[in-house]
């Protein structure tokens, strides 16, 4: 709980000409970043991003969905949840932190779950079946900066995902010799002649690498102050700017940023030619942000 | 399977909606009609806007738009019970969607999907409200859909619903909130899709605002989109935004005439 003096004291010195923060950054540095890919064996792809005390592990489970069932969609889907573990929160009520975990997932899932951001290597068999991607989330601790780090960890988790290699098989009935009637199966008859089952090509590889790598967005908080903008602020910076817009861009390599979701959330409005500046600014933090994760995450990769 | 009501009589543990002749026809149109059906690019659905539908209620509305139709209720400001001292007032949104209002049945026992939809109404309300004059106080905004023609047009036409129940309520505010969706189709901006139109958009962008004072309450978007389409999309909303205001304001004012004569 942040006393009003203390939120007017916070908001001063950002305003001030000379910005000043608690810890001495700037307004549009991120305080340092811990990445880790690979930590859960049995996951098809996971990682753990820490930043300035704000913890998250993420991981992807790949099962077979059946296209045909309410959900399926042929070619694959992913479906996202954000579960918060009950210390991040020490004094929110469960349901209060309920909440936040339902408003975190649906945020994952209407971004990461839209159609353009959709793997191509997720269909098992066309029509019939097909891999159900479940990214999941953990929350371990937040001091700040939630948005930010959740899409980074789930960013690294499906960067760091392998598809196993499926085959398909099909039933064709034996050839019939003539004049052999025991070699002939009653179960002949009955099988279908299309491919109507897959199986795993080889067990010990994990598998190709689930496509789409380097259109992964990241997302961008600005906390927005009066005319001015800073990123990453911690516990007190949050409670004394409630106004954030938050923007999800996915940078693929050599071409233009797109805008994959963006919302404004907190008691504060903004005007529209505003909106025009922070979009700049936030397409410039994302594209920085993203070179520096990639490279990370490429030397991870190399080193497996 | 559905979950096992006990205050209700249930149906058949499994059971599937019906399939029509007409709806197999119409699933095999899968190629995206380049022009619009019906209306211009930038032409919004007529509203029809009334308020008073609820006399309980402090303030009410109910808004349609062809195929999207919300009633809404305010109670309030009244006293918040049980809760600590807060100097400013609470605001609280719930939302819900009759078991009728979409295609397939939805349970009448509340639903995940309708609190993201209070939180996106509650987002373009807030600014608006002068919560500062009611301390200890909050207001609930009742909305209930009774049909649903695609998640954007509800949180666009539930603000606008909810906001002028506010007024009628009497309670102060800064402005009355307008909100406009839309949706990029290929190259060009639609104002206002319906739910079909949204499915075959690679983006969709909805924003609330305060015309009276020209500011930007909400801003909600998903799909792809360069940042200088969401610009466009923003000054194509806010354009029409200040129409839709228009239809508010006159809504208001024959209601405050017929309660005077």
């Amino acid at each position: 709980m942040t006393s009003k003096s203390e939120k007017s004291y916070i908001q001063s010195s950002l305003l001030s000409d000379a910005p000043l923060r608690a810890d001495g950054r700037s307004l549009w540095d991120y305080r340092s970043i811990f990445l880790e890919t690979g930590i859960i064996a049995q996951a098809n792809g996971s990682a753990r991003v820490n930043v300035g005390g704000t913890e998250i592990v993420a991981a992807c489970k790949l099962e077979v969905e059946d296209v045909e069932s309410i959900d399926g969609i042929d070619g694959g889907r992913i479906f996202c949840a954000v579960s918060c573990s009950l210390s991040a929160y020490p004094h929110l009520s469960s349901a209060a932190i309920d909440d936040i975990q339902y408003d975190l997932s649906q945020l994952l899932n209407s971004t990461l779950g839209h159609s353009s951001l959709r793997p191509s290597n997720l269909s098992i068999l066309p029509h019939k079946r097909s891999w159900l991607l479940n990214l999941d989330c953990i929350v371990i601790s937040d001091v700040g900066n939630i948005y930010d780090v959740l899409f980074m960890a789930a960013r690294a988790a499906l960067w760091d995902t392998h598809v196993p290699i499926t085959r398909a098989i099909e039933y064709r009935a034996p050839q019939r010799t003539s004049g052999d009637a025991m070699d002939e199966s009653g179960l002949d008859t009955r099988q279908a002649a299309q491919a109507a089952d897959f199986e795993l090509k080889d067990y010990w590889t994990e598998g190709d690498i689930l496509d789409g790598r380097d259109r992964w967005p990241v997302c961008i908080t600005l906390n927005l102050i009066s005319s001015k903008h800073f990123l990453d602020a911690d516990p007190r910076e949050d409670a004394a700017v409630p106004l954030r817009l938050l923007l999800i861009f996915s940078c693929p390599n050599s071409q233009k940023p797109l805008l994959q979701g963006t919302r404004l959330i907190g008691s504060g409005e903004i005007a529209p030619s505003e909106f025009k500046s922070l979009v700049e600014a936030g397409q410039k933090y994302a594209m920085a942000l993203t070179k520096t994760l990639h490279a990370k995450l490429q030397s991870d990769s190399l080193q497996q | 399977m559905a979950s096992f009501d006990r205050r209700r009589i249930n149906g058949p543990e499994e059971s599937r909606p019906p399939v029509f002749e007409d709806d197999e026809d119409a699933e095999q149109i899968s190629v995206t009609p380049k022009t619009r059906k019906g209306r211009a690019n930038k032409d919004i659905r007529p509203i029809f806007l009334t308020t008073g539908l609820i006399s309980e209620g402090n303030g009410s509305s109910y808004i349609e738009t062809e195929k999207t139709k919300i009633a809404c209720a305010v109670y309030g400001p009244r006293q918040i019970k049980n809760e600590p001292y807060n100097e400013i007032g609470n605001l609280n949104v719930e939302v819900k969607f009759s078991p009728f209002s979409c295609s397939r049945r939805r349970a009448p026992l509340r639903d995940a999907e309708d609190r993201s939809i209070s939180v996106l109404i509650q987002q373009s309300l807030l600014p608006s409200l002068r919560l500062e004059l009611l301390p200890k106080s909050g207001i609930d905004v009742f909305i209930t859909i009774i049909e649903n023609d695609g998640v954007e047009a509800c949180v666009a036409s539930g603000a606008v619903a909810a906001s002028t129940a506010l007024a009628d309520a009497g309670i102060e505010m800064f402005g009355l909130v307008t909100s406009c969706a839309s949706a990029m189709v290929e190259e060009d901006i639609w104002l206002d899709p319906t739910a079909e139109e949204t499915v075959r958009a690679r983006a969709s962008f909805t924003i609330a605002c305060i015309p009276a004072l020209g500011t930007v309450t909400n801003i909600w978007q998903t799909g792809q989109l360069t940042a200088e389409e969401a610009i466009c999309c923003l000054e194509a909303c806010q354009t029409c935004c200040r129409d839709i205001h228009n239809v508010m304001a006159s809504a208001l004012l024959n209601s405050q005439a017929a309660k005077c004569s």
